[in-house]
């Protein structure tokens, strides 16, 4: 019989580690332990009983009547007032909303469990009212931001995302042009303006990005200044929306010019100017450091 | 006063006071589960148990219910099933499915030497289901012909049941003139390390009678105060670690049953516990053991005076019998109960303690006994619960826990005591999930 070294707790006979700490038992090796009868005859399960907990069994409990009262009373008053051909889109509504509540209770508290579900919730609540009414329509390009979102801010956290970076950004890219592309689809009923305008401008901003990831993240054992941050994001943005006024001005009056967005191609090239300049020489960075200022 | 049972039809038996929190609040985390068990040398043979069992309940027929919802209450009714043995699995106290027990409150287990009595809170509190027990135990013992003898404490076979054993004590000692106690504030809660799930994850202590009762006497208290204050100690320690910033230190306490049998000496066999709530206020400073030690005497000594007691019985009978809770359906009863239960139960303590306290074996029966436990089922914010039992020489003291590796108020607990000298010996369900480790 053992005793762990760590506790000074006596241990089961043929204990290889102690419960409490872990704490590994090392016998001469001629010491052999028969073990000792187990505490209980079946080693544990490899799950749990399941089911769900007081908590959101209670909060279930006390949506589901209120549910069917709700319907019923919105029911009957549509049948009562004469509008029960118009009934379906505050009953769905409340079903909906019912539903939310459940699901947020029932599934997996977690970040991308809880929005998934959510999000997937809400995209099925926005198709329901839009079919109600007709063919989809709207509720298509709902329903895609929605997943865009989900890729942006759900995806981007996963373990899948953060393992495989490149791949990631390849598939956000994609996505994003998917998601114009069928906006183009369903508004026109063609690719019109997708090729010449949100394309080349999306490849712009895509470019820009990509820059700022090159220059910046792969330094090493460097801390990114945030002004460095912050005037490089605004470089890309002003440069994308001045892609988009020359792509749009070609695309309307077949003419290579540039009209609301000089001013902001100005901004961007003076900002550049100025992250070259600092980059560049030693005595203008110290000129805009806080060290310079107080000695 | 009349009471509401007395119109009610035949095969009504109303819960008791305490146990009506139970069945609406039966979940997952929430198996309002206990157990009892014995250890013998002789090899158990389940023919013969099942006869034990048929007799005490022939003896006890307030147990041979089965639990019923109706509509402004659960309700007991009796239950002409046959109870159903069962094998022993892998952990003790989960949650008792009913309709796979035939619908009894209680579940009787066996092993190759084990007889183990699971009961659910609705029926009896931990103090009756050990009179369970001794019954099921003494008459298997007599029919397997190991030895005939009567435990002190059960129940004779050959007299009818009296009417204490199946009335409701807390209606008894209700005093509508007295002010009910109020509610205390919200106790600190463990986060633990890792994940939990519902099976309970056991780590059982032994340590010799004598040398913890010397330990204590040595100090000047008894063993409940010691072990609680060890607890406490071990609980302030991991606190330390979750909540660095001591002004944010939320009071540490424990809910202790109380046995009212001895205080009332009243002998129901349905629940008759209350709980005292000893505790510390970790934000005002660190305690000392000592201090511990002295802080947790005065409160279970406070908690102990019957007309405090009657108090409590008081505000919760109160409760019951108010007219809305009267006259409000258990469709909207349930969903309340369950969400407001934390806040007026579990909520306002850190860890549950329940010490069975010593349990005198016959002589006859001693050369047979190896071995008895208690298990409490752990709760979803209390994730650890204690329980504690003496028989022969030995002192069980059994963790039960949801957390899968997080063992550490259970280490604090047992390295405390061997280095006050008290030697502990482990034994634990625990040991597959180490290995894979």
């Amino acid at each position: 019989m053992a005793y762990c070294v760590m506790c000074g707790v006596k241990l089961e006979d043929g204990a290889v580690q102690c419960p409490l700490c872990r704490t590994e038992v090392l016998l001469p090796s001629h010491v052999v332990e028969k073990p000792a009868e187990p505490l209980f005859p079946h080693p544990l399960p490899e799950k749990g009983t399941g089911g769900i907990s007081k908590t959101s069994k209670g909060i279930i409990e006390l949506i589901l009547p209120l549910l069917v009262v709700s319907e019923v009373t919105i029911a009957l008053t549509m049948w009562y007032s004469g509008n029960f051909s118009h009934s379906f889109i505050p009953l769905f509504s409340t079903a909906m909303a019912a539903l939310v509540i459940a699901m947020a209770l029932v599934s997996r508290h977690s970040y991308v469990a809880q929005t998934t579900t959510h999000l997937i919730l809400v995209s099925l609540y926005l198709l329901g009212i839009d079919g109600s009414s007709g063919p989809l329509s709207w509720s298509v390009i709902a329903v895609g931001g929605i997943a865009i979102l989900w890729l942006y801010a759900v995806f981007t956290t996963t373990r899948t995302a953060r393992t495989c970076p490149l791949g990631s950004a390849s598939l956000l890219m994609l996505a994003t042009l998917g998601y114009l592309a069928m906006i183009n689809l369903v508004v026109v009923g063609k690719l019109s303006w997708f090729f010449p305008v949100a394309l080349p401008t999306s490849l712009v901003l895509f470019a820009g990005v990509g820059l700022f990831f090159l220059l910046f993240l792969t330094r090493k054992r460097t801390r990114l200044p945030l002004a460095d941050l912050i005037f490089f994001n605004l470089i890309v943005l002003f440069l994308t929306f001045t892609a988009l006024d020359l792509f749009l001005n070609r695309y309307g009056s077949g003419i290579w010019t540039l009209s609301w967005s000089v001013s902001l191609f100005s901004a961007s090239v003076a900002l550049m100017l100025l992250l070259i300049s600092v980059s560049v020489s030693r005595r203008i960075r110290r000129f805009f450091t806080s060290q310079n200022r107080h000695s | 006063m009349i009471r509401v049972q007395s119109y009610a039809p035949d095969g009504f038996i109303a819960l008791d006071n305490s146990a009506l929190i139970y069945p609406p609040t039966e979940a997952r985390f929430n198996a309002n589960t206990y157990r009892v068990s014995i250890d013998l040398k002789q090899v158990i043979v389940p023919e013969i148990l099942d006869l034990a069992v048929q007799e005490m309940l022939q003896r006890c027929s307030y147990a041979k219910v089965s639990l019923h919802k109706g509509f402004f209450w659960y309700f007991l009714s009796p239950n002409h099933k046959t109870p159903i043995l069962h094998e022993e699995g892998s952990f003790p106290s989960g949650r008792i499915f009913r309709k796979e027990n035939n619908g009894y409150l209680f579940k009787v287990l066996y092993s190759k030497h084990r007889i183990a009595l699971e009961c659910f809170h609705a029926l009896t509190d931990g103090s009756g289901a050990l009179v369970y027990l001794k019954m099921i135990v003494s008459e298997y013992c007599r029919l397997a012909g190991i030895a005939e003898f009567t435990f002190s404490g059960a129940l004779d076979f050959s007299k009818r049941p009296s009417k204490q054993e199946f009335s409701d004590p807390f209606q008894h000692f209700f005093d509508p003139k007295i002010p009910g106690t109020p509610s205390t504030g919200r106790a600190y809660h463990r986060i633990g390390t890792g994940s939990y799930d519902d099976r309970v994850k056991v780590i059982s202590a032994t340590v010799d009678a004598k040398t913890l009762r010397e330990r204590c006497k040595s100090r000047g208290y008894t063993v409940t105060v010691y072990l609680c204050s060890i607890l406490l100690w071990a609980l302030q320690e991991l606190q330390k670690q979750e909540v660095p910033v001591q002004k944010r230190r939320k009071p540490l306490k424990l809910s202790v049953p109380m046995n009212l049998r001895n205080i009332f000496h009243f002998d129901t066999m349905r629940n008759f516990t209350l709980f005292a709530v000893p505790g510390i206020e970790p934000a005002l400073g660190e305690y000392t053991f000592e201090e511990i030690l002295q802080k947790i005497y005065l409160d279970m000594a406070f908690s102990q005076d019957p007309k405090r007691i009657r108090s409590q019985i008081r505000r919760n009978v109160g409760g019951e019998r108010h007219i809305l809770m009267r006259f409000a359906p258990t469709a909207i009863k349930n969903p309340l109960f369950k969400l407001l239960s934390d806040s007026l139960g579990d909520d306002l303590y850190t860890a549950v303690i329940s010490n069975l306290g010593y349990v005198s074996i016959p002589p006859e029966l001693e050369s047979s006994l190896t071995r008895m436990d208690f298990y409490l089922c752990p709760g979803q914010m209390n994730k650890v619960a204690l329980a504690i039992v003496g028989w022969k020489d030995k002192v069980t003291i059994n963790f039960s826990s949801f957390f899968n590796t997080d063992t550490d108020l259970e280490r604090l607990f047992c390295q405390f005591l061997v280095q006050d000298g008290v030697p502990v010996e482990i034994a634990t369900n625990r040991s597959d999930e180490h290995k894979e480790q």
